[in-house]
């Protein structure tokens, strides 16, 4: 018979005076440990709210950093394009606009071709391929900004400058009014160049989160609708984006605020010129670039809390941009049931 | 309210209940709310020292949220709350100022799916042993081997002790788990169906091993294979709809029921 | 009957149908196009410049010849600062999310919060850190640029601790508890074990994240041609350097700013693939 080393009967009555000396010593040892336990929650609960006054101190500071400039300029700041260190007059109007327009451009282009990749993706790609791709959009995505800056600036602004810019001011450019968007010597730096770099940089991001999202489509949904004939088309066009809309925007605005927020593949191309032009050849300047470019030469108190006051400015418009994302995306979930 | 009182039996209550049997734990009055739903209503029964006691009954009749209360687990989630008087030995164990980690080192608990630490075999249950006593490393040695036969797992594990615990089989995780339960030496063990995601063999092994450890340990098992009940209890509750329908001796309850829903159930006729 | 099919309708859906089709092969190859233009360019033109010198000498003024030696420690220190201040941080509080909080009114608000600053322009970052760091101390310094990245850090660890914590079953902490293990312990020895691989995962994310990051170093710890090491002064880092050499007219210049693009991006790939295989691991054990 097995021997499971069970005790005899004096092991057991020995073994019970033991028990009830291991009882008082295990109370012991579990008072002591509930100071350490109760130190231990305290702490993680510290760390949650650490996020909180993150958040808090970066408003606070912004605030407290633009007082200076938004006192002097009231809200006239907003849409004032005058930007002179030397004459202390500055307006935000001209960043605000090269940040909107580049970032709008970017995702003009970024959200079609991020939706394709994704149906090509989910519906048409070859299962041995679907990994790889994935991988590789995954490391475009990997790439620091830095690094579409100095690619921007020295391989993609000259080529545009051969290529596309002068194709455009030829062909667009002659159209009335809307020429005038087109016109201009081709810099190859500029608003559209920056807007096609920020392009290129959120694809990836628009890419993978509207994959994931078309993914969480329940199969049976498509393949009733591929039961009844339906094209690949059909079916991404009746069933998979109207289920997965409300992810895809949220997916969308996501990447938006990435966009907005973007300083190196930006500031190395977008030309940095404190105006608004008409074309969007032209350069331009954006919140991020106008900061990363003259906040340390800035001189005086007022034109170093002007910029603050950018910083601001970007702040709000990325924070409202990427709470409606969240909230787009929570509401994505729950439908989902995740 | 003295004792006597909370020992007079309000269901059926075998003759032999004063007979050289002690009651480990008592309930009485048992009360259990998820939310505002009433659970469980009313539950009064014992659970005799070193008797196996098996709480039966078809799906969501109460017998795993009754199991859980007798060692506060449901403590860790919350919207749960329990009502009434459960007494381990002589302590209320759902009063407020009850330490629940001690209480837990008395009331083990096996649970349906094995969960083993992710550690080593070895590990698994010295880290039991070392949260409570501060021993050098040959009486941990000893102990770990001890529980490990008391599992009937030793023959299977020795050679490969360093081994992480989720590389053993189902059976073998099963009764690790039950060699961890017994390292922390309690008094009362709880099994919560553990055989239900296990082959008959290793099923067999385990039941083999209950009937053992009751030599040592007051023991309360779910389960919902009638016959498992009936092979391993000596005392049988069958539960329904959040009720105590029939308590008694396991022979008793099987051969001739009292209650007319406890003999529909056993013959299979709901559940 | 048989059903008569429009010929005409359904020749149009066909045709809709190969148009998207082709979109779809179109843009995915657009896509990879770009990903293969800048990866090829990064690499001839960073590999030209790769030497021994460019590990072994500092910086050199313009026209003359170097390396990236102080940028590259520089960037290495305040990476490895930023990730000790970041990552406990944002463990405690991602354990806070997944375990003792769980269900409260706090986590949910802290989860908010967290996925925005997840996303917030890292340019902003670093213009809080020197409001409340730089322009206290009336300097710039090596650690501003640490804690700068440390607030980078913070978000990432926190999602990736939360998520990974969440995804330990119940049933294993039950285990614990049942042997009268308290909830701290039981966090520690046993949830943090069965969370390990990625949490790991986590860090070295986030730590792929802060290396390519310019914008919040350029206030906060600046640059410095000297080699220095010392955290209260202005200290180098690759970014910087990249930034000011490219945007510089010298070719020598330029041609470092080059080679420190591909340092950059070869550590931050070498720590998604090992990420990556971090996380399959996990999948497989």
């Amino acid at each position: 018979m097995q021997d499971t080393g069970r005790n005899s009967v004096v092991d057991v009555a020995f073994e019970g005076a033991l028990l009830d000396a291991a009882l008082i010593d295990r109370g012991r040892v579990l008072e002591r440990l509930r100071l350490r336990d109760a130190a231990f929650r305290h702490l993680t609960r510290i760390a949650a709210f650490a996020v909180l006054i993150i958040l808090g101190g970066i408003i606070i500071s912004l605030i407290h950093g633009s007082w200076l400039a938004l006192s002097t300029y009231g809200i006239g700041f907003l849409y004032t394009e005058v930007w002179n260190p030397v004459t202390e007059k500055f307006g935000a109007i001209a960043p605000i606009y090269g940040t909107i327009v580049t970032s709008f451009t970017a995702m003009l282009i970024a959200v079609p071709v991020g939706l394709f990749i994704s149906l090509f993706l989910t519906e048409l790609c070859p299962m041995w391929l679907r990994r790889p791709i994935g991988i590789a959009i995954e490391l475009l995505a990997g790439i620091p900004s830095i690094i579409y800056g100095i690619w921007g600036l020295f391989v993609f602004a000259p080529f545009l400058q051969q290529t596309l810019q002068p194709f455009l001011i030829d062909t667009l450019g002659e159209i009335p009014i809307i020429g005038n968007l087109f016109a201009g010597p081709p810099y190859g730096i500029g608003i559209l160049t920056a807007g096609l770099i920020l392009a290129i940089m959120v694809l990836p991001f628009i890419t993978s989160i509207s994959r994931d999202v078309f993914e969480a489509v329940p199969p049976v949904l498509k393949e009733a609708a591929y039961g009844v004939g339906c094209t690949t088309w059909e079916v991404v066009r009746y069933v998979v984006l109207p289920y997965a809309r409300v992810g895809v925007i949220g997916g969308v605005m996501l990447g938006l605020g990435r966009a907005l927020g973007e300083t190196m593949a930006v500031t190395f191309v977008i030309g940095n010129a404190h105006r608004i032009s008409s074309s969007i050849l032209a350069p331009g300047t954006t919140i991020s670039a106008t900061i990363a470019n003259e906040f340390t030469e800035a001189v005086g108190d007022l034109y170093t809390s002007s910029l603050i006051a950018l910083g601001l400015i970007l702040f709000v418009i990325t924070f409202i941009v990427l709470a409606i994302a969240r909230l787009m995306l929570l509401r994505m979930n729950a439908r989902v049931g995740g | 309210m003295s004792l006597a009182t909370f020992t007079t039996p309000t269901v059926n209550r075998p003759q032999s209940s004063a007979e050289g049997l002690s009651e480990k734990i008592t309930v009485r009055d048992l009360d259990f709310f998820y939310g505002d739903h009433r659970a469980l209503k009313s539950i009064s029964m014992p659970f005799y020292q070193s008797k196996v006691t098996a709480l039966i009954g078809p799906s969501g009749c109460g017998k795993s949220t009754f199991l859980r209360i007798l060692n506060r687990m449901y403590d860790l989630y919350p919207n749960q709350r329990a009502a009434g008087h459960v007494r381990l030995d002589n302590e209320d164990i759902l009063a407020p100022s009850q330490d629940l980690n001690l209480l837990r080192a008395k009331v083990g608990m096996v649970f349906q799916k094995p969960t083993p630490f992710p550690m080593t075999i070895y590990e698994n249950i010295a880290f039991g042993i070392r949260l409570y006593e501060k021993l050098p490393k040959s009486e941990i040695d000893d102990r770990v081997k001890h529980c490990l036969q008391r599992a009937a797992l030793w023959e299977e594990v020795k050679d490969k002790m360093n081994a992480n615990g989720l590389s053993l089989s189902g059976g073998q995780q099963q009764r690790l788990c039950i060699a961890r339960t017994v390292a922390v030496r309690p008094e009362v063990i709880l099994f919560d169906e553990p055989c239900s995601a296990l082959d008959p063999i290793s099923t067999a092994k385990i039941e083999e091993l209950i009937d053992e450890l009751k030599e040592d340990y007051t023991i309360a098992i779910v389960t919902h294979n009638m016959q498992q009940a009936a092979r391993v209890s000596d005392f049988t509750a069958f539960m329904y709809l959040g009720e105590l329908v029939e308590y008694g001796e396991t022979t008793q309850i099987f051969t001739s029921p009292s209650d007319r829903r406890t003999q529909d159930y056993i013959t299979g006729r709901f559940g | 009957m048989a059903v008569e099919v429009s010929s005409a309708l359904y020749n149009t859906r066909r045709r809709r149908n190969m148009v998207a089709v082709g979109l779809a092969f179109g843009a995915t190859g657009f896509g990879l196009l770009w990903l293969v233009f800048i990866l090829a360019e990064l690499l001839w033109k960073g590999f030209s410049g790769l030497s021994l010198e460019v590990f072994t000498q500092m910086t050199p003024p313009p026209g003359g010849s170097g390396g990236l030696l102080n940028p590259i420690a520089g960037s290495i220190l305040m990476t490895v600062l930023a990730v000790m201040i970041g990552t406990p941080l944002g463990i405690l509080a991602g354990t806070y999310m997944a375990e003792y909080g769980r269900y409260d009114r706090l986590t949910t608000v802290v989860r908010f919060i967290n996925d925005i600053l997840l996303s917030a322009p890292s340019i902003v970052i670093g213009l809080f850190i020197y409001e409340i760091m730089v322009a206290q101390m009336g300097h710039f310094s090596g650690w501003a640029g640490a804690i700068s990245l440390a607030v980078i850090v913070i978000p990432v660890v926190v999602r990736t601790t939360e998520d990974m914590l969440t995804l330990v079953p119940d049933t294993l902490r039950e285990a614990a508890a049942s042997i009268g293990l308290p909830r701290s312990l039981m966090i520690q020895k046993v949830a943090y074990k069965a969370a390990r691989a990625g949490m790991v995962t986590g860090v070295l994310l986030a730590v792929a994240r802060i290396s390519g990051e310019t914008a919040p170093l350029l206030f906060t710890a600046l640059n410095n041609q000297f080699w220095s090491l010392d955290m209260n002064a202005p200290v180098s880092s690759l970014p910087v350097v990249i930034f000011q050499f490219a945007l510089s007219p010298y070719h020598d210049w330029q041609q470092l700013a080059w080679t420190g693009a591909l340092i950059i991006t070869m550590a931050v790939l070498a720590l998604s693939i090992i990420a990556r295989v971090l996380a399959s691991k996990r999948k497989t054990s």
